[in-house]
């Protein structure tokens, strides 16, 4: 549902993405792992024009869009079908909680008001947020926060979702409240792709894992043949890091 | 010293004379941000965003207005305007009568030649602290830049632009009082001709010196009200 080909990336001398393919399917979860600096948060901002890649092709179900050249209203479509979850929430400010998840539905997708309402109650309803409708972001915390940026998202129901590091912003004890919305939504069979460093939720959740190393895919699969059986040693040293002791011990 | 070191009677009826030239303070301040907070908006855009050829010129236009008193820039202006001005229509022989043009009219084109370059300044600073982070979430829901800056940008840029915006338009409305220069019927013209014909200018200074005073701390007031109104959703106290 979701092509991603040859995909590159500089910012100045630096080449970031070094010609990356990537294929999700409907309803698949796709999380993305790798060091910090190996270009996983670039690629997904590429896909949602945050960032304009040097090269690359993206195909979204019948749309067909060059990552580089798109024009104003491909990008714009491209937007409309897809969400991005921030690793620093970004909600607006100056709007309450149900006003973040209705802005999109309203300006964005021409939603009368009334319902675009509705959908963003339902919403916020389904990450757990009843309570806070009418809260402004300053008023919650960061796990909070964060349930309205994926109420946001899911409000707009998206052909896919891509989510930046959604808990690496969060102290500890509010990262699983996050993780459980995620997961809840990801049952419901919404397409995924998820950069993050929570690597039981990448086991718990992945259809498919890819790890990423120097702006490339170094390896990827199923979270058992990445995480149990990895090929490439790059992948292991990066595993064993990340996992000490666990790692060893699932051999 | 007796008693008529002050005449209060001069005093009293001059204050309302001073009081007569507020309309026009007044006219001049509304209508110079009314074209100022556009253009020094746009201006500021062009900085923020380097935008080529653009951002240069608002740079040396900005200094220009900032390294200069504003008395110069009047009287500057006051004489190349109407010379320009004939020497195109002349060229052009378009008829019209430009040196029976009303200073009201020079005083809106110089004051807000003056304050779009203040704003320039008070826009940059204020746009930098919106994270660029609320345009990006703006983009992602499917919003376009115009729409992004009209429902996202701009009324959180806003809150932090109050207090100098209020700045501006205060040293606005005092800076009217430099039309007395090219002989606008403003509050301090106003006083001072009172003044002229029984050399009472203490007075006359006295009354000019309050009447800004109510008018500037009215001015101070209404922003102030209008800032707790646009800044709601950050004076809520945290949870």
């Amino acid at each position: 549902m979701l092509e991603i080909q040859n995909v590159h990336k500089s910012f100045g001398k630096n080449e970031i993405l070094k010609g990356v393919d990537l294929s999700v399917d409907k309803g698949d979860v796709v999380v993305i792992l790798g060091p910090s600096g190996s270009g996983k948060t670039t690629l997904l901002r590429c896909i949602n024009f945050l960032e304009r890649a040097d090269q690359g092709t993206a195909t979204l179900g019948d749309l067909k869009v060059d990552l580089h050249s798109a024009s104003k209203k491909e990008v714009l479509a491209v937007r409309q079908r897809s969400a991005f979850v921030f690793q620093n929430y970004n909600l607006f400010n100056n709007k309450t909680a149900i006003e973040n998840v209705a802005e999109g539905l309203i300006i964005g997708r021409k939603i009368p008001k009334e319902e675009a309402y509705k959908i963003a109650r339902e919403a916020l309803d389904k990450v757990g947020l009843s309570e806070k409708y009418d809260s402004y972001p300053s008023q919650l915390s960061g796990g909070q926060q964060q349930r309205v940026g994926i109420a946001r998202a899911v409000a707009l129901n998206p052909d896919v979702i891509l989510f930046d590091e959604p808990t690496s912003a969060l102290d500890p004890e509010l990262v699983g409240e996050v993780l459980e919305v995620m997961k809840e939504i990801a049952r419901e069979g919404t397409t995924m792709i998820v950069v993050t460093h929570e690597m039981q939720f990448a086991k718990d959740v992945a259809k498919k894992v890819i790890f990423m190393d120097g702006g490339n895919i170094v390896e990827e699969g199923t979270p058992h043949e990445i995480f149990v059986t990895p090929k490439e040693e790059r992948t292991r040293r990066f595993l064993r890091r990340v996992l000490p002791g666990e790692y060893d011990f699932e051999i | 010293m007796n008693s008529s070191f002050i005449n209060m009677e001069f005093l009293i009826d001059t204050f309302f004379v001073a009081l007569s030239g507020v309309p026009i303070a007044l006219l001049v301040t509304v209508v110079a941000l009314a074209i100022a907070l556009p253009i020094g908006f746009f201006l500021a855009l062009t900085r923020i965003n380097e935008i080529p050829i653009l951002n240069g010129f608002t740079k040396v236009y900005v200094s220009f207005v900032r390294g200069t008193p504003i008395i110069i820039q009047i009287f500057v202006l006051y004489s190349i305007l109407p010379l320009v001005l004939a020497s195109i229509f002349e060229r052009y022989n378009i008829d019209f009568p430009i040196y029976e043009v009303n200073t009201l009219w020079y005083a809106f084109i110089i004051f807000s030649f003056n304050t779009a370059a203040i704003l320039v300044e008070v826009f940059r600073s204020a746009l930098k602290t919106v994270n660029a982070g609320q345009l990006e979430a703006a983009y992602s829901v499917g919003l376009t830049t115009a729409q992004a800056y009209r429902r996202i940008i701009i009324p959180q840029m806003l809150v932090s632009a109050m207090p100098n915006l209020c700045t501006a338009t205060i040293n606005l409305i005092k800076a009217t009082s430099l039309g007395y220069a090219i002989s606008l019927q403003e509050i301090t013209l106003k006083a001072k001709v009172a003044a002229n014909v029984g050399y009472n200018y203490l007075e006359a200074y006295i009354d000019i010196f309050i009447v800004y005073l109510i008018l500037c701390i009215t001015v101070e007031y209404l922003f102030k009200v209008f800032e707790k109104r646009l800044s709601r959703y950050k004076a809520v106290a945290t949870a």
